[in-house]
């Protein structure tokens, strides 16, 4: 019916001025009132295009937009049209003006000239419905991103929209934050019948939706709910875009033999394993796969942190201490993955690795205090790094950076040079100085091969005018041109797509094997943790919860979880075949869990 | 994690002057540096020394603070001193030496100058420890309201104020991050002359404001869509209500203005001896 039908976009075409491929050519889509639409595509694929058309902050080129059946293009029902349809972006900082948060939700009313009274009692409805009521007086520059971005929502929210659009909103969150999100939308359709948008480019929750629809391009190429969506496999690839872990999972049991349909829900899968197995009469078993724990005093540390501590603006009636007692070690050769929530200490921790922060006693002011009398020495923390002392003040720490290359949280944010040649030379120039203009150019283009960019390409680009991905990889050569020992990253695949993600961590181990000794990664996907490291880290509130071999360390599911943290979809699967009665416990990477069902599977029938 | 300390001098804490209504702190602090300037001899100089002690109590300020922002003008204060001890003129010469004189007028005007902008300071530093600068944008907008009758936009002013503190704290962790990564790929901010520390900054200030573009435009985006026109008909959910407390303080400020006034005109027959001594030119 025409009628239910809130959007309604007919052959919708737009060209950003001064670009030569169009955003979206062609799109004809509609979205029924109380439907939960999501919206997958790779980045680029004018997802956020449509998402600005739809409420005319962009003006299509071609074709008809309608939104209640009002024409977006017509000047005259913009203002309508924005209160009916709420947008929230993607950056939780970017969207709030006040520094209340009360003042902030109060914004969008304001604008369309509530009254005073009606606007308090918006303020409460909006808080409520985000669950944040208790924030009213809050100042958003000290939420978390989760809860920022949920103030967002509620700054939507306030103006009573029929239709809410969240463009990206869950990007960059950390998988807590993300929860958080996805529970207010879901329950804003559920129980406010309200129209909700959803562009993502998590599949985990696209497919919570009732219908899905993929761009790639510029254009809607699949259409249909999320499990035909996901049905398609090979031709998401091709467009761009993964399946999901889980998918990936129920077609390799497919080929070892065994009937499940496959499904996104992992407990849905779970009980479609335990059907399978069932039908062969199993109905219980028993597999641990879990490796012994190797001999770690024997091993070689590349990296000794003991006893750290840090605070942040001590004296102060701020100071929070974001470190409290840290043991770590890093071993040679690794790829070590540190996982932790926003809040966890998990930047002040590695900032310290190449002395961003010193410790005390590097600091050149620092005198040893006199001890006294019966009362015991505090304990000051140590480091170090390959072959570098961190307490020593004579370290040469231009040295200790060089060798220890610090990739920060969306890099692409610091690029600041003309062109990619001179900013990805800029390290180099700092650390080694008196090298050749040869020498340079070469080092660059080495290591700008490395990161699968072409010199003769980019080099003389400004890196502003790179796509999201190429300046991410500009960025990365920029830090390793100085053939690092180490290679921290921050949130390596923050904010990339599904594909883009892959591809940064195919990168990482391209350089782990033939770049850099060591690699380090800071990171919140638990799943990336689980396929890529060899060990891993948890840090909870500022100390080490637990370290370990991620077979090992994802064991500890419920107490990870309990810590604000995911866990694999690997156990996710595992835990409800537990309950089940089949029990496979120490396998984390999907391969290694789907082979070990399988074993489960065969071992039965051999015996 | 700077911006915990850079946000303004706002001290939070409850008193009695934190919960006044920023637009009395606003008038009163108006009244009393015009009252200062009024106040031609010592007693009423007194009085608004008085009703300044009374408001450092009411709002349970730190001294520690009030002294910093006096360090602040202690240059000022000793500059204007010996400017006015040697060039203030007189009747009355007090000591001679080759070309310096110093008269007695000189001394008494210096001392009140600088007792003036003692207090001066006192007073504002005082506003600005006590009231938040969300409070103060919001007070100063309705202050400033008869001016839309001249068509000044003063909300779009107070808008832009408001969304300038929002984003001071967000701009500092971005300047912090930025320096953490350029440092880390060994850039040196604390060696060199003048002029290569201020090149050393580009790498710092040209990501910086490539990332504020990029937010104004992510926030510009996001007010549209919030139904912002720029158009002055909006309504305005914060509304600043006046209460006993600030009856209280203005009738504190009137019998101040009252007792100025009159000291300044009976100071000399209530203590005639001190005639010939203070009354300043």
């Amino acid at each position: 019916m025409a009628q239910d039908n809130v959007i309604e976009c007919k052959n919708v075409r737009f060209t950003y001025p001064g670009q030569e491929t169009a955003a979206l050519c062609g799109v004809t889509f509609s979205v029924a009132r109380g439907e939960f639409l999501s919206v997958i595509g790779h980045n680029g694929s004018g997802k956020s295009t449509l998402a600005r058309l739809l409420n005319g902050l962009l003006e299509a080129d071609e074709g008809k937009i309608s939104v209640f059946g009002m024409d977006v293009s017509e000047g005259k029902n913009a203002q309508e049209i924005r209160k009916r349809v709420g947008i929230v972006f993607q950056n939780p900082d970017n969207q709030a003006v006040a520094s209340i948060v009360e003042d902030d939700v109060a914004f969008g009313p304001e604008n369309i000239g509530i009254e005073r009274e009606e606007i308090g009692k918006r303020i409460e409805w909006a808080l409520a419905a985000v669950g944040m009521e208790k924030f009213r007086r809050a100042t958003p520059s000290r939420l978390s991103g989760g809860q920022k971005q949920r103030i967002a929502v509620a700054g939507v929210l306030a103006v009573k929209p029929e239709v809410l659009i969240l463009d990206e909103s869950t990007a960059m969150l950390d998988p807590k934050g993300r929860r958080e999100v996805i529970d207010v939308v879901r329950r804003l359709n559920r129980e406010e019948g309200m129209t909700i948008v959803l562009i993502t480019h998590f599949m985990e929750e696209a497919l919570l939706a009732d219908r899905t629809i993929v761009l790639n391009r510029g254009e809607i190429v699949l259409s249909g709910t999320p499990e035909e969506i996901f049905e398609n496999g090979d031709a998401l690839e091709t467009f761009n875009l993964c399946l999901p872990e889980i998918s990936g999972i129920a077609a390799r049991l497919r080929e070892g033999g065994l009937a499940v349909e496959g499904s996104l829900d992992p407990a849905k899968l779970a009980e479609q394993i335990y059907a399978e197995f069932s039908r062969k009469g199993i109905k219980s078993a028993r597999l641990d796969l879990t490796p012994p724990p190797k001999a770690e005093a024997a091993r070689e540390w590349d990296v000794d942190i003991r006893d750290l501590t840090y605070t942040y603006s001590v004296k102060s009636p701020f100071a929070a201490q974001a470190l409290k007692g840290v043991d770590l070690h890093i071993g040679e050769g690794e790829f070590f993955g540190i996982i932790g929530h926003t809040g966890s200490g998990k930047s002040t921790l590695i900032q310290h690795l190449n002395a961003l922060i010193k410790l005390p006693q590097a600091e050149k002011k620092y005198r040893k205090k006199k001890v006294k009398k019966g009362v015991p020495p505090p304990v000051m923390p140590s480091i170090r790094v390959g072959r570098f002392d961190l307490t020593d003040k004579k370290t040469d720490f231009s040295a200790l950076r060089a060798s220890v290359g610090m990739v920060f949280q969306y890099p692409e944010y610091q690029l600041f040079a003309e062109t990619v040649a001179k900013d990805v030379a800029f390290g180099l120039k700092n650390f080694s100085r008196g090298l050749s203009e040869e020498e340079t150019k070469a080092a660059v283009k080495r290591s700008l091969g490395m990161v699968g960019l072409d010199y003769d390409e980019v080099a003389e680009k400004s890196p502003f005018d790179l796509s999201g991905g190429q300046k991410r990889r500009v960025a990365i050569a920029g830090v390793i041109v100085t053939k690092p020992e180490i290679l921290v990253l921050d949130e390596p695949a923050a904010g990339l797509d599904p594909k883009g993600k892959k591809e940064i961590m195919e990168l990482l181990h391209k350089l782990h094997r033939e770049w850099c000794k060591t690699v380090v990664i800071v990171s919140h996907d638990m799943d990336e943790v689980a396929e890529n490291c060899t060990r891993a880290a948890v840090l909870s509130d500022g100390k080490i919860y637990a370290c370990d071999a991620p077979a090992r360390l994802f064991g500890k599911g419920e107490e990870l979880l309990s810590l604000g943290l995911d866990v694999p979809i690997t156990l996710k699967i595992a835990s409800r075949l537990g309950e089940l009665g089949i029990s496979l416990t120490g396998c984390c990477t999907s391969r290694a869990f789907s082979d070990g069902i399988l074993a489960l599977y065969r071992g039965e029938e051999d015996a | 994690m700077l911006n915990d300390v850079a946000f303004g001098q706002f001290y939070p804490v409850g008193s009695f002057a934190h919960s006044l209504d920023p637009r009395t702190k606003l008038l009163a602090l108006t009244a009393f540096i015009v009252l200062l300037f009024v106040a031609d001899n010592f007693l009423s100089l007194a009085a608004c020394a008085l009703v300044l002690i009374a408001a450092i109590i009411a709002s349970k300020a730190p001294f520690g603070r009030l002294i910093r922002a006096l360090k602040g003008i202690l240059f000022l204060l000793a500059f204007t001193a010996v400017l006015n001890i040697f060039l203030h003129g007189g009747e009355v010469l007090l000591f001679s030496w080759k070309f310096i004189r110093i008269y007695r007028e000189g001394l008494v005007f210096t001392g009140y100058l600088i007792l003036r902008l003692f207090f001066l300071v006192t007073a504002s530093t005082l506003l600005t420890l006590t009231t938040s600068p969300q409070d103060l944008t919001a007070g100063l907008e309705s202050l400033l309201k008869p001016l839309t009758y001249i068509k000044f936009p003063v909300h779009a002013l107070a808008l832009i104020m408001s969304i300038a503190l929002r984003f001071i704290p967000t701009l500092i962790d971005e300047t912090n991050r930025i320096i953490a990564a350029q440092k880390a790929r060994g850039a040196d901010f604390e060696s060199g002359n003048l002029f290569k520390r201020i090149k050393a900054m580009i790498p710092i200030l040209i990501p910086l404001l490539v990332s504020a573009f990029r937010r104004a435009e992510e926030l510009g985006d996001a007010m549209d869509a919030r139904c912002y026109t720029g158009s002055g008909k909006r309504t305005r959910y914060k509304k600043l209500v006046l209460g006993w407390r600030d009856i209280i303080a203005a009738l504190l400020f009137a019998a101040l203005i009252a007792g100025v006034v009159l000291l300044n005109i009976y100071c000399f027959s209530i203590v005639p001896a001190a005639a010939a001594w203070i009354k300043p030119v």
